[in-house]
């Protein structure tokens, strides 16, 4: 908590944290820009009667390095399992992954030669382009969010955050026992309540206008039962903190569930491209 | 009389704890009050819920109004057991099992214990908890399913359909799956074969080959041998020679139809062709090819050969020769002779012929020359449409019917004109006087005098047929005449020959000029001669036609006179261009600025 809250700026140059953007100075950034210059500038300058698209031989070699860097691409899901230093450090490797996948949006739709329609190629190019930005969004939210994500567990672990919430249901249950049946089916209803059931867009959301314990709080207020009401502000609270961890957790995480099964969609889908264009040749 | 409780309940660390308790007494309370025999600390139960009562050898369950509990099962609102067979009650998250009771017994043992499914959230992994793997199926398996999707709609359908589509014979008229796999829209002309991909695509992992092409383009001709073709081709760049070489390694023959005919590139109309195309070899032909006989052709203003028509210069006996010439020293050997700039006059006798005959003020070229019914060329001139009208070949009157020579068939104006003239006799003018006087000042009938003893001399039938043959003779006017030998009379007339297309391999239509006057590029008007060869230059062209790219009025790519596959009519590029209804007239004043 207390090195977070300290402005990078003030570190010592020997301290400072490169990240895999910044990567050995944007070597990655600067190979990956170069490529798409190249690539840009082939397609201008080339001439391929009577206009590109993937089957001129511009468009073969364009086609060929895209494909290439979508499997290396892939393979980063390989290499983060093994964490190395070093010339081809992991850090290195997922600077590449962010800015050579980049680049592939400049060398695939060059080779598509800018047409698009209702089949295996277009299809082949969104499933990609969709990869990409939801690679994009990762990066965007790994930015931005982590700071965020400590903060709203105020110095709990998540047990302890999942701890507080049982133990706030036994006291709610205790301090329900005297209440009549139809009020203490509004009780149950609040004892009820798991923020973890929420689907994923209530996560996204971290919206809680079905909370059940809130409206517990609203039936019970007239009886006014001091203590059980305290109970039930206090399991309020604990439910927003946990809504709100849960939300940025979800905002962190949904990324991938974009991001990597489309990219096997991708796969097939490549699949799919090249086969159908040597099989109807 | 009692009910031994046994309450059972389990502790944080998973252990049982087992109380026992007796309550005396027939009747036994159960619910949420502490007052009750029975204290269940569940929500869900009312504080005083029900009450077991024990009546002979049943107990009887009776629940407060409006509740239900479930008797070995079944909700109900009140209901009974039997003792000794004992029975489940269930409350709320609570069951109370009644056991057995035997025979003579007066307890009734009741075991209570909460059943605590959904209660074990606290020892779920808190961490698993926070992620989203705990709400949404895992990354591989949606991996697995969407790559499976893609493969199974992308790959093995289609696959399938090109498999299906070997065993049938028919046409295809609506989607088929290997329809996915098209890389665009097919061009206008094949829009119809969009179902059926194998009418190009033959077999697997071969590109398409010229064979498919031809199967419905039959009559389509090559360009050139392809061998000199090859030798014709430009120096290939560093480039170029990648894409050929990259061509081999997968089996792409090049000078394929498809290499210039690219398909599936959206549905549109096969596109001019461009000057480059052309211009790329023959822009310096003569430099790789050095015994072509065409000369490098590039830009139509800058780069090209004068035209070079075909005309008859000699005969071989009855055949006529034909020689590709150029330049303002050719000559045409037709075997006619015609003065242009004699019938075109506006002043001479044939103007005033036009006159009487009211052909109009002089002669104009539409009186001989008739445009074919096309617009495109003109027919040939007819002897007996085109020239008889003043070129008469009547003879003689004989009562009311003029005698007129066969055109075309001396051996028949011999034979015509010889019996004419061996039976004719002359009446004696009525304007002669008898024999003999003469009378002073009667010169007039002087001269009819002597016309008629020279007449009366008669050159008999052979002198009437030498003169049709000979200068002055109608034959001769027109005509080369072959004199036969001496002492023959077998005339000859020396054959006439046009050639059908003087320019056959460039493509020329006088429709769109029929703006301009013939004589703009024709020099007919100053042609003395039958043998002028009134074909206009390059030069003329050029005053109007630029290259594609030009300020003169009409801009020209190779396209609008040459068609790549040889054919004898219009090019395709201007067939096209007419069918499609784009061919503009070019403005009349625009045209004359150019010139």
């Amino acid at each position: 908590m207390a090195t977070r809250q300290i402005p990078r700026t003030t570190l010592g140059e020997g301290a400072s944290h490169e990240g895999f953007l910044r990567h050995k100075r944007f070597r990655w950034a600067k190979l990956a820009l170069l490529l798409c210059a190249a690539a840009v500038a082939g397609y201008a300058l080339i001439d391929a009667p009577p206009r590109h698209y993937g089957g001129t031989a511009f468009g073969y070699v364009l086609g060929t390095v895209a494909t290439l860097l979508i499997l290396w691409l892939t393979l980063l899901g390989l290499r983060k399992r093994a964490m190395t230093p070093g010339r081809w450090s992991l850090k290195g490797w997922t600077s590449a992954h962010v800015w050579l996948g980049l680049s592939l949006t400049v060398l695939a739709t060059l080779h598509s030669g800018l047409r698009f329609g209702p089949d295996v190629h277009t299809l082949a190019w969104g499933l990609m382009m969709a990869v990409i930005l939801s690679g994009l969004y990762g990066i965007a939210v790994y930015a931005a969010l982590p700071p965020a994500l400590g903060d709203s567990r105020a110095e709990m672990t998540r047990p302890q955050m999942v701890d507080a919430l049982a133990k706030l249901d036994v006291q709610l249950e205790a301090a329900a026992q005297p209440l009549a049946l139809a009020d203490a089916a509004v009780v149950r209803k609040a004892l009820a309540e798991d923020p973890f059931a929420a689907g994923l867009l209530r996560r996204l959301s971290g919206s809680d206008a079905r909370s059940a314990t809130r409206r517990a709080i609203v039936a019970l207020a007239p009886a006014g039962d001091a203590a059980l009401l305290a109970v039930l502000e206090r399991k309020v609270a604990a439910l927003g903190q946990i809504r709100r961890h849960l939300r940025i957790r979800a905002l962190l995480e949904v990324w991938l569930y974009v991001h990597v099964p489309l990219t096997f969609a991708l796969l097939a889908a490549l699949a799919a491209h090249i086969l159908s264009v040597f099989f109807y040749w | 009389m009692a009910f031994v409780l046994r309450t059972v309940t389990t502790s944080a660390e998973g252990r049982e704890i087992v109380r026992t308790r007796r309550v005396e007494g027939d009747r036994l309370t159960i619910g949420r009050g502490p007052a009750c025999d029975i204290h269940l600390t569940d929500l869900a139960v009312a504080l005083r819920h029900a009450e077991v009562a024990r009546s002979g050898e049943r107990l009887a369950v009776t629940v407060e109004n409006g509740l239900t509990v479930a008797l070995d099962g079944r909700q109900v609102g009140a209901g009974s057991l039997a003792l000794a067979t004992g029975g489940d009650l269930r409350i709320g998250s609570h069951l109370l099992r009644f056991l057995p009771v035997a025979a003579g017994s007066d307890e009734v043992a009741v075991g209570v214990e909460r059943v605590t499914e959904g209660e074990a959230k606290l020892d779920r992994d808190a961490e698993r908890l926070f992620s989203l793997a705990s709400v949404l199926p895992g990354k591989r398996p949606l991996a697995w399913l969407l790559a499976l999707l893609v493969i199974g709609l992308c790959i093995a359908w289609p696959v399938k359909t090109f498999y299906d589509r070997q065993q049938r014979a028919e046409r295809f008229a609506r989607f088929q799956a290997d329809e996915l796999w098209s890389a665009g829209h097919l061009s206008a002309a094949h829009a119809s074969l969009r179902h059926d991909c194998n009418a190009c695509h033959v077999k697997p992992f071969e590109s398409v080959r010229d064979a498919a092409c031809a199967s419905c383009h039959r009559d389509i001709h090559g360009h050139a041998d392809p061998f000199r073709l090859a030798r014709a081709q430009p120096d290939l760049s560093a480039w170029g020679r990648f894409q050929l070489r990259l061509k081999q390694a997968f089996d792409l023959p090049p000078g394929r139809c498809i290499d210039c005919h690219t398909e599936h590139q959206g549905p549109q109309q096969m596109a001019p062709t461009p000057q480059r195309f052309c211009a790329d070899c023959h822009g310096d032909l003569a430099a790789r090819l050095p015994d072509t006989r065409l000369g490098n052709a590039g830009d139509f203003a800058r780069i090209h050969p004068d035209f070079r028509p075909a005309v008859v210069t000699g005969w071989q006996g009855e055949r006529p020769i034909l020689t590709r010439v150029s330049g303002p020293a050719a000559r045409e050997a037709n075997g006619l002779k015609f003065p242009h700039a004699l019938h075109l006059s506006r002043s001479g006798g044939a103007a005033q012929m036009a006159r009487r005959l009211g052909i109009g003020a002089s002669l104009d070229c539409a009186d001989c020359h008739r445009p074919e019914p096309n617009g495109a060329r003109y027919q040939p001139v007819v002897m007996e449409r085109d020239c008889a009208q003043c070129h008469s070949l009547a003879f003689a009157r004989t009562g009311g019917v003029v005698r007129t020579l066969r055109h075309g068939d001396p051996a028949q104006v011999i034979a015509e004109v010889g019996d004419y003239y061996r039976f004719r006799t002359a009446p004696r003018p009525p304007s002669l006087a008898p024999a003999g006087r003469r009378q002073p000042g009667a010169a007039p009938a002087v001269a009819t005098r002597i016309r008629f003893d020279a007449g009366a001399r008669a050159p008999g039938p052979e002198a009437a047929v030498r003169a049709v043959f000979s200068p002055g003779g109608a034959c001769y006017d027109c005509h080369q005449v072959d004199a036969p030998p001496a002492g023959s009379l077998a005339y000859r007339i020396h054959p006439v020959a046009f050639p059908e297309r003087y320019i056959r391999h460039g493509w020329f239509d006088h429709r769109p000029h029929a703006a301009q006057s013939c004589g703009s590029c024709h020099q007919a008007a100053r042609s003395n001669a039958a043998s002028d060869l009134l074909i206009p230059g390059i030069a003329t062209c050029r005053g109007c036609h630029g290259g594609e790219r030009t300020a003169k009025p009409v801009a020209s790519p190779c396209a609008m006179c040459h068609s790549y596959h040889a054919r004898p009519g219009a090019p395709a590029m201007v067939v096209r261009q007419r069918l499609r209804g784009e061919q503009r007239p070019v403005p009349a004043a625009a045209v004359r600025e150019g010139g």
